[in-house]
């Protein structure tokens, strides 16, 4: 599936809603290049879980286009989109608790025939996940919480996904652990993974992603390389809850935002 | 991990280890019963029911012997689709009567050989649960039991009243497959052939559990939404569950036509019926093989001795009502896994479900503490922000 197209993932334009309310998403654009990690950071309502719903087949857009790796999926369901090498990893713990590891994994692979490209797959897994092949009989409800999210992110990975859409995996764990989460999201993008994450930790998040996406009221206020994003004093102001210590004397207070976005 | 093994941890070890740990007192896998126990359980029971009729004191025994395997086909159909897919049908009894009827009818109208008309009748019954399934299956949780539940009250109606083809509440005579046999020899006869056909049900069962199929439907009675966007054709799946269902039911409910001669529409598609299939399979403990059969056994073994006993009040019903509160409440997951629990009580604890030990744990915190004094405070933990317009609850990790 060779196409000309320098992206796995592009959103163009999307406009998208629920229900009769007014619109959440108003020509929003995103594109996600291969092995990046591109984090949409936001207030709270500024859509970025429908972003996610949208990109995964959840929510069909009003108008507006989705393409994976160079094919338009625009209007298909989860499964379909699927096909095309798109896996979303859901918000909140969402291993099956009383299921062991490993059928946890291997339903990831649930729409892979050949058993023999599934044994390839399920090692690969476990060896960027350790904990995965260690706690391959237990029951995944017995795994921690930072467990249970390497756990998910292998079942996403069983399909070998060109894109993975991650719905803020640091969601409940401590610190630390939140920490080895966003190692493994880097381990996957070094493994020539395009991560689209939508995290609620922002300043964490952009530490991690190699292009930052602001949202707000349902575009993408401001894109640019993420470590700008984190050296803008003016941004972390607005966007990033406050302005840490050390960056404040660095950038200066009358800096521009790193990129205009559309 | 380590010199720990695979078990439901419920133990915190001390202020250190303060994660939750979730007790799951279901973890059905071959490494906490070795294989060989397992086979030696499974032969001794098998041996147990083969020479059941000939230890037997005396007809009545015998045929309680019969009613009590019946009960266990049934319950063990129900739970192809109860114990797979979570879906609990209260309304199984459906299937079971015409599973009954269908034998009983085909032998009356056709002419048929009794056994050839149970297969029929059960090619017939599967024919009707597609449709049924489609409709019932689109709708989940309270609204599938009650769907199931008005589909038997509606198969009740039109038996009882459909007089001329079906006897109505006369009964309908089912002539008895083998004329010539006296009646322990007949009761005999028709325990192997339910022992036979349990055996098949549970054979196929153990094979579903353990195929890529029986996943999908485990993954289904988690999430089935879930189980959905991971490429499970959740619909698909759960029909051909439930028909299988339905189909192993029927059988039972054949069979037990032309063995006891006798049908009545308001003992077939009795919602009773239905209720004791749950009631032993939740008892038994509906993700074990053996579970339906173990819940049977008791509930059985209860039933008629309730009948035995109080026979001509309704007490029997309030046992068995009383029984089923019981087992709700103090065995919800049912008795294989909280027997399993007990044993595991005595054996070696797994004490955490971290990567570290707790000993571990306190020598990096003390590693921690010689080597990088205060390091936790100096990059990522700023206090002293400033009020911002954005930092609402779920965001108060940034606010530095």
């Amino acid at each position: 599936m060779a196409s000309e197209s320098k992206y796995l993932l592009e959103l163009n334009d999307i406009e998208a809603g629920y229900g009769r309310a007014a619109l959440v998403l108003r020509g929003l654009t995103v594109q996600v290049p291969p092995a990046t990690v591109v984090c949409l950071v936001g207030p709270n309502g500024a859509g970025k879980s429908t972003v996610l719903k949208v990109a995964s087949g959840m929510l069909a857009p009003r108008s507006g286009s989705i393409v994976v790796d160079g094919v338009d999926v625009t209007g298909t369901n989860s499964q379909h989109m699927l096909k095309h090498g798109l896996a979303h990893v859901l918000q909140g713990h969402s291993v099956f608790r009383e299921m062991t590891v490993a059928e946890n994994v291997l339903l990831g692979a649930f729409t892979i025939k050949d058993q023999k490209a599934i044994d390839e797959r399920v090692a690969f897994v476990q060896n960027l996940f350790p904990i995965v092949g260690e706690r391959w009989k237990q029951l995944a409800g017995l795994l921690s919480g930072g467990q249970q999210k390497q756990v998910e992110f292998a079942r996403s990975l069983m399909v070998s996904p060109k894109v993975v859409l991650l719905d803020e995996p640091s969601m409940g764990l401590d610190p630390k652990t939140t920490a080895k989460v966003f190692e493994q999201v880097a381990r996957m993008r070094d493994a020539g993974t395009a991560v689209l994450l939508v995290e609620q930790n922002a300043r964490r998040a952009l530490e991690t992603a190699d292009i930052g996406c602001v949202l707000d009221l349902g575009r993408v206020h401001i894109s640019g390389p993420a470590p700008e994003l984190l050296a803008d004093p003016a941004l972390g102001d607005l966007y990033l809850g406050g302005r840490p210590a050390d960056s404040a004397h660095v950038g200066g207070s009358t800096a521009e935002p790193a990129t205009k976005g559309r | 991990m380590r010199n720990v093994s695979e078990r439901t941890a419920s133990a915190a070890l001390g202020p250190a280890v303060t994660e939750t740990v979730v007790v799951v007192p279901d973890t059905p896998r071959r490494s906490r019963w070795p294989r060989l126990v397992s086979l030696a359980l499974v032969v001794i029971g098998a041996a147990l029911v083969l020479s059941f009729p000939f230890v037997a004191p005396n007809p009545y025994i015998l045929s309680a012997g019969v009613v009590i395997l019946n009960y266990a086909v049934l319950s063990t159909g129900w739970n192809f689709m109860g114990g797979f897919t979570g879906y609990i049908s209260l309304g199984h009894a459906a299937y079971f009567g015409l599973g009954a009827y269908g034998t009983g009818l085909i032998v009356k109208y056709l002419q048929l050989p009794g056994f050839v008309a149970w297969v029929l009748a059960a090619l017939l019954v599967v024919a009707v649960s597609i449709p049924v399934g489609i409709a019932a299956l689109r709708v989940r949780g309270a609204s599938f039991v009650i769907v199931s539940i008005a589909f038997v009250l509606i198969l009740l109606l039109v038996f009882q009243s459909w007089r001329e083809f079906t006897g109505g509440s006369e009964g309908l005579i089912v002539p008895r497959p083998f004329p010539d046999l006296m009646r322990p020899e007949h009761h005999r006869v028709f325990f192997y052939l339910f022992a036979a056909l349990l055996a098949a049900a549970l054979v196929a069962w153990w094979i579903i559990d353990r195929s890529k199929f029986g996943t999908a439907l485990k993954s289904i009675r988690e999430d089935e939404d879930k189980a959905r966007s991971l490429g499970v054709p959740t619909t698909r799946f759960k029909l051909i569950a439930y028909v299988l269902s339905a189909l192993v039911t029927a059988l039972g409910g054949g069979l037990y036509a032309l063995w006891f001669g006798d049908l009545d529409p308001i003992f077939q598609f009795s919602i009773l019926v239905g209720s004791y299939m749950v009631l032993m399979a939740l008892l038994g403990g509906v993700r074990h093989l053996f579970g339906p059969l173990l819940g049977a056994l008791v509930v059985g073994i209860a039933l008629e001795y309730f009948k035995l006993e109080f026979g001509d009040t309704q007490f029997h019903l309030v046992a068995a009502g009383l029984l089923l509160g019981v087992v709700v409440l103090f065995m919800p997951d049912g008795v294989i896994p909280a027997v399993r629990a007990l044993i595991d009580r005595f054996r070696p604890q797994q004490t955490s479900i971290r990567d570290v030990t707790a000993a571990e744990l306190l020598e990096q915190n003390r590693a921690a503490a010689t080597s990088e004094p205060r390091a936790g405070a100096s990059s990522d933990h700023r206090a002293g922000a400033a009020p911002d317009p954005h930092a609402d609850a779920d965001n108060r990790e940034v606010v530095r």
